[in-house]
């Protein structure tokens, strides 16, 4: 079988977590989202539709902002996730995550970690980003409870501030 | 501004949610549902899957006791009555390997005609005075047919818990809005004495009424790590959580409304069918008729609704529900008739509306709280400079004055507080509403305070979280037991009874400016302003989040939601989030939020009523008013999608 | 998810083949995946391409080149785009979400397949997915074709398919023969019995790259699409529209559909009623009716007749208006 000489079955992943290298010896189809959130105790990023229709496991990769449900483990070979649980530096929350306590930008909280890394995406990439640079960089994350108003404001607190 | 309590918990994905759990020997669990809308099951094999390495159980009828469900079925029933109805479940070493194990269990069903319409049910009906006499008296008849959608609830987070013994002691850690209905539930399923089960929800990612109840995953997922010996975690997908885990409940109300030259109301009928799914769940009592026997004063009033049985997931109570389902249709309908009458739809609304509660006979304890409502609004929205797209409703909720019994623990030593209650908190804030309510009576500043909460282990009692009923409930035995620790260091309350002679309700009003573009059938919704008594205010922030919710959601039911289910096939395409449409940050208006902070001094000693339904009543109809206004099209259905308004 | 073998090959030969039946490529995986995680497609392999094929935009004087493993992102961002294919770039920006369009690949999204109710539910048959019938024709159709349907009522997924045939482009695709280039226009092909998918591309044929043709300065081009909610929806219809005016003479017009068909859908009559012509509201609205004219509607779809006319009229009127550009 011509495929079988570079099959990586049972090979281990090698890739950047928050900064840190870890190695992933999972099946190929596990996810980004599963491999974080079952093998690496990673919970931030959460499961809420499983596929990319929600925004809830939203982490970045290579510093861009992308659904972790669509991602295979496998795929990630020396790329660097971030997910919130490495959002904030040195033990201090983000600019982000205050303004999101400040402006109640959160009910029920689930949506809330793929919130703030769809907005840091944006945050890194464009210090002062428009209020239309907001938007667009929020309308793949849904949010049930209907946060959104407060969102928006708590995006524009931490441009403003 | 006092922020959440649990804020940077929220902020961090340190908020631990049921299926965040992480337990050494953790096992994953799936279930296995049923592909046809009604059938019997001949035989089911599971031994492919048994052979499977990874699997540890596998429970069906086959292999489990039969535990008595709703509607005479069992937990694991040989007819399954709709598609999504559960079969088997399987609990292995991972996600990945449970729902393999899954597909190699091998069920024989003989299928069974299946029935979407379903047969009227014996009708719950209410009635007063003579309505066949107020529609004759009247000067102006309206009749019309109105009809909602079946909406599907998609908290993001879906149903879930994560279940371990410790010899006969079960603990679960769950995704609910009830955590005593959940323990006394379970422990009745299977038996146990109710100290023997412990629910614990630390955070729960959206309820909004589904998961009010207990449900068949938490018995299952004990069962599982029963037989296993181990801690199994069992969260449903997308797909269950939209088959088989509760929607709004779809209607059609047939209306006729009478009224003077004068706008007097002399008759309101409402004749209304209720698509109830395939079980009785419990808590889905959707109370359609309610608002029409109440929200207007009305002399003659006969409101009747029956249930249909059918062959799809079954309903259950959904924010404010029969509320928002009854208010669509009695609001458009109050708009149409003032059109008629030739008088201003927000001047009939006011010349009729209701201060006392017309169905237990007792007079409200805010009589003229909704009149404030709507000046409010007709105020921040300038009713008076009318123009096209403009509309507003108005509506009343029946609950928000609180569930007694409930009880509080306060420890007050140094300066410092710990409240420990046995409610949950939905997400709507529940912990720094109470920490404020002690921490104002201690004289102690919030961050003083310690709420510990969502764990049935004290003992202490607490409602379910169900309408708007948590804070108005334990806000006043968490302010008393605060007053009693003050002296003592150390208190418990009850939560007294609610006032005898009088009806607490809560009510609100809304306006909506919106632009139809006829060509293409778009609705851009640009401004929603709403004022809702919610009695004393504690929370600014955390009131305006919940206006903002309901609206948001309201937005949906009004423009873009409903389950689509295949008559031919029986079933739903669109159980997913996908071409369920959900609002989108892109689809929100800006939202003012114009209410007032209006103690009920009446209703508890906290002056608190509850504000977690009223948001998501009115604004469907508002926004058919609007669209009305906008077009002179009246649109009876929901959603009012664009093919609707397309020209 | 079942389980399947990961190959991550070296060569574009190893990788072709390694193609087969049983056997895809894996690009961006947004489309790929989720088809196999409701078991839609179940593949014994996957062939990870995302080391070996082209990656890129860049400007020749034979046109524009784009790689196949281009992202959406990076079609909607990049600046000659953006200048000289608004239809395109408006096209991007409007499709899926931002975290779907830093993973989605311009391969993977002419090759997505249709998002049609009935064929996503792997608890029903339908004819594209090899069984007799289709179910929508006479069921839950309001997503679905009013051109071109039958036997397949779905509508195909893509906007940015739309406007790159409006723009007349053309792909280059590597086979066990080797390389072959092939025009948009006849990569899409209406699923028929013996090929029961949307495009000519067999199994073991990888997409390399496309080819937009140069475009004089003076053209101007837009995509409009109406969707459920204002953001993060597949189009119920939508239109890509390219032209070139000479004073108010339309010297050259294309209209393709999306949303309407079960593969984009280029409007020849709507481009014949503008050749030529002067640019006026009438034509605009002759061109419209005639966009729609041999539209079939099922039970549910009928509005999208008038929808796809107002698109037609309001892109038209939109990209004629002295004061835009
Ligand atoms: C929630 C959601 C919303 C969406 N909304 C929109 C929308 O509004 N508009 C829109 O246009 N699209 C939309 N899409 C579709 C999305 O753009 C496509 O899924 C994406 O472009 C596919 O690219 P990919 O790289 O992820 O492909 P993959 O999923 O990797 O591949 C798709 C298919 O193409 C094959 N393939 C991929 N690359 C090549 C190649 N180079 N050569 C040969 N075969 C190849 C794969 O084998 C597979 O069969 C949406 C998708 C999702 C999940
Ligand atoms: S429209 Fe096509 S994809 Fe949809 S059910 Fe019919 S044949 Fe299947
Ligand atoms: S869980 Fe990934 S987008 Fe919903
Ligand atoms: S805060 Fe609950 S879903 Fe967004």
């Amino acid at each position: 079988m011509p495929g079988a000489p570079f099959a990586i079955e049972g090979a281990m992943t090698p890739l950047r977590v928050n900064g840190e290298h870890v190695e992933l010896d999972v099946e190929p189809r596990r996810t980004l989202l599963d491999a974080l959130r079952a093998d690496l105790g990673l919970t931030g990023a959460k499961k809420a539709c499983d596929m990319g229709n929600c925004g809830a496991c939203t982490v970045l990769l290579d510093g861009e902002a992308v659904y972790s449900c669509l991602v295979l483990a496998v795929d990630c070979v020396a790329r660097a996730v971030t997910t919130i649980e490495g959002l904030g530096e040195g033990g201090k929350l983000h600019r982000l995550q205050e303004a999101f306590i400040a402006a109640d930008a959160f009910q029920c909280g689930f949506c809330t970690p793929g919130q703030l890394m769809a907005l840091a995406a944006l945050f890194e990439r464009v210090a002062r980003p428009s209020d239309a640079q907001i938007m667009r960089a929020l309308s793949g994350n849904l949010c049930r409870c209907g946060a959104y108003q407060h969102i928006l404001r708590a995006a524009r607190m931490a441009r403003d501030r | 501004m006092i922020t959440r309590l649990e804020g940077a918990d929220k902020v961090t994905g340190r908020a631990r949610y049921a299926a965040d759990v992480r337990l050494p020997g953790l096992l994953h669990a799936h279930i296995v549902r049923s592909p046809y809308p009604h059938a019997r099951i001949r035989h089911i094999d599971a031994s492919r899957a048994e052979r499977l390495p990874g699997v540890h159980a596998v429970l069906s009828s086959a292999n489990s006791p039969s535990i008595p469900w709703h509607d005479a079925s069992s937990l694991f029933d040989r007819t399954v009555r709709y598609i999504g109805d559960e079969v088997a479940a399987v609990a292995a070493d991972s996600d990945e390997l449970a729902a393999d194990a899954a597909r190699l269990i091998d069920v024989q069903y003989e299928a069974l005609a299946f029935d979407l319409v379903g047969e009227a049910r014996e009708p719950k009906a209410e009635a007063r005075g003579d309505v066949a006499r107020g529609l004759r008296e009247a000067d102006v008849v309206l009749e019309a047919t109105y009809r909602t959608q079946t909406a599907l609830h998609n908290a993001l987070e879906p149903h879930g818990c994560t279940a371990l013994w410790h010899g006969d002691q079960l603990t679960v850690y769950e995704s609910t809005q009830g955590i005593f209905a959940v323990r006394d539930e379970v422990a009745e399923k299977l038996g146990l004495a109710a100290q023997n089960v412990r629910i614990i929800t630390e955070h729960m990612g959206g309820g909004f009424g589904a998961k009010q109840i207990a449900w068949k995953h938490t018995v299952i997922a004990a069962l599982l790590a029963q037989r296993t010996g181990r801690p199994v975690q069992l969260a449903l997908d997308r797909a269950s959580e939209n088959l088989a885990a509760g929607n709004r409940n779809a209607t059609e109300q047939r209306l006729r409304l009478g009224a003077k030259r004068d706008g007097t109301l002399s008759a309101i009928d409402a004749r209304i069918r209720v698509e109830a799914g395939a079980y009785s769940v419990g808590g889905e009592d959707s109370d359609v008729i309610g608002t029409y026997l109440t929200l207007y004063r009305c002399a003659n009033v006969r409101a009747e609704q029956r249930s249909l049985r059918t062959n799809a997931g079954p309903a259950v109570a959904f924010r404010a529900p029969g509320y928002a389902e009854g208010n669509f249709a009695l609001e458009s309908a109050i708009d149409e008739l003032a059109a008629r009458l030739g008088i201003d739809a927000l001047e009939l609304r006011l010349r009729n509306y209701a201060t006392r509660d017309q169905r237990e006979d007792k007079p409200y304890t805010a009589p003229e709280s909704l009149r404030r409502c709507i000046t409010r609004v007709a105020a921040a929205c300038e009713w008076r400079h009318q123009r096209p797209g403009l509309g507003f409703a108005a509506h009343d909720w029946a609950a928000g004055g609180g569930w007694p019994p409930a009880e509080a623990e306060v420890e007050f030593a140094h300066g410092a507080a710990r409240v420990i209650v046995g409610v949950q908190d939905v997400g709507t804030g529940s912990r720094t509403a109470l920490a404020q309510l002690a921490a104002a009576e201690l004289g102690i500043g919030v961050e003083r305070v310690q709420v510990e909460l969502g764990d049935t282990q004290p003992g202490l009692y607490g409602p379910t979280s169900a309408g708007s009923a948590t804070l108005a409930t334990l806000g006043p035995v968490v302010q008393e037991a605060a007053r009693l620790a003050k002296k003592s260091g150390h208190a418990r309350a009850q939560r007294g009874e609610n006032p005898k002679g009088k009806s607490i309700r809560t009510c609100g009003a809304q306006a909506v400016e919106l632009a139809v573009d006829r060509d293409t059938g778009e609705v851009t919704v640009k401004r929603v302003i709403a004022a809702h008594d919610c009695g004393r205010i504690v929370n600014p922030l955390l009131q305006s989040s919940q206006v903002i919710g309901g609206i948001t959601q309201a937005l949906g039911y009004a423009l873009s939601e409903k389950r689509i289910v295949d008559a031919r096939l029986g079933d739903v395409l669109n159980a997913n989030l996908e071409e369920y449409k959900l609002p989108t940050v892109a689809d929100i208006p800006e939202i003012v939020n114009a209410s007032e902070s209006m103690p009920d001094a009446e209703a508890n000693a906290t002056g608190v009523k509850g504000c977690g339904e009223p948001p998501i009543i009115p604004t469907a109809a508002a926004i058919a008013n609007a669209i009305y206004s906008a077009t002179g099209v009246r649109i009876r259905e929901l959603p009012i999608t664009r093919e609707k308004l397309i020209r | 998810m079942r389980a399947f073998e990961y190959t991550t090959p070296s060569t574009i030969q190893q990788a072709v083949s390694a193609l087969g039946a049983d056997s895809r490529a894996l690009a961006g995986g947004t489309d790929l995946l989720t088809l196999m995680k409701a078991h839609i497609a179940a593949p014994e392999r996957l062939v990870n391409v995302k080391m070996l094929l082209p990656r890129g935009i860049e400007a020749r004087p034979e046109g524009l080149e784009i790689g196949a493993l281009t992202t959406l992102a990076e079609i909607e961002q990049h600046p000659v785009i953006a200048a000289g294919y608004s239809a395109l770039a408006q096209a991007a920006a409007l499709a899926a979400s931002p975290q779907i369009r830093n993973l989605a690949t311009i391969g993977g999204n002419l090759l997505q397949r249709p998002r049609c109710w009935y064929y996503r539910n792997a608890r029903i048959d339908c004819w594209l997915k090899g069984g007799a019938d289709c179910p929508a024709r006479e069921g839950e159709n309001r997503n679905h074709a009013i051109l071109g349907g039958g036997p397949c009522y779905a509508v195909h997924p893509s906007d940015l398919a739309a406007a790159l045939l409006a723009f007349d482009a053309a792909l280059w695709v590597h086979g066990r023969g080797g390389e072959r280039a092939i025009e948009l226009a006849d990569f899409f092909a209406l699923p028929a019995p013996e090929r029961r998918t949307e495009t000519v591309l067999s199994p073991d044929e990888l997409v390399l790259k496309l080819r937009l043709p140069p475009h004089p300065e003076e053209t101007r081009s837009g995509y409009l699409k109406a969707m459920d909610r204002k953001a993060w929806a597949f189009a119920l219809a939508g239109v890509a529209c390219v032209l070139r005016l000479s004073g108010r003479k339309i010297a050259h017009a294309r209209i393709v559909l999306s949303g309407v068909a079960p593969i984009p859908w280029r409007a020849r009559a709507a481009e014949r009623e503008l050749q030529g012509a002067m640019a006026s509201p009438d034509r605009f609205a002759a061109a419209a009716a005639a966009a729609v004219q041999e539209a079939v509607p099922l039970r549910h779809n009928g509005y999208k007749l008038p929808l796809t006319k107002a698109l037609v009229r309001q892109a038209l009127t939109a990209l004629t208006d002295p004061a835009c550009k």
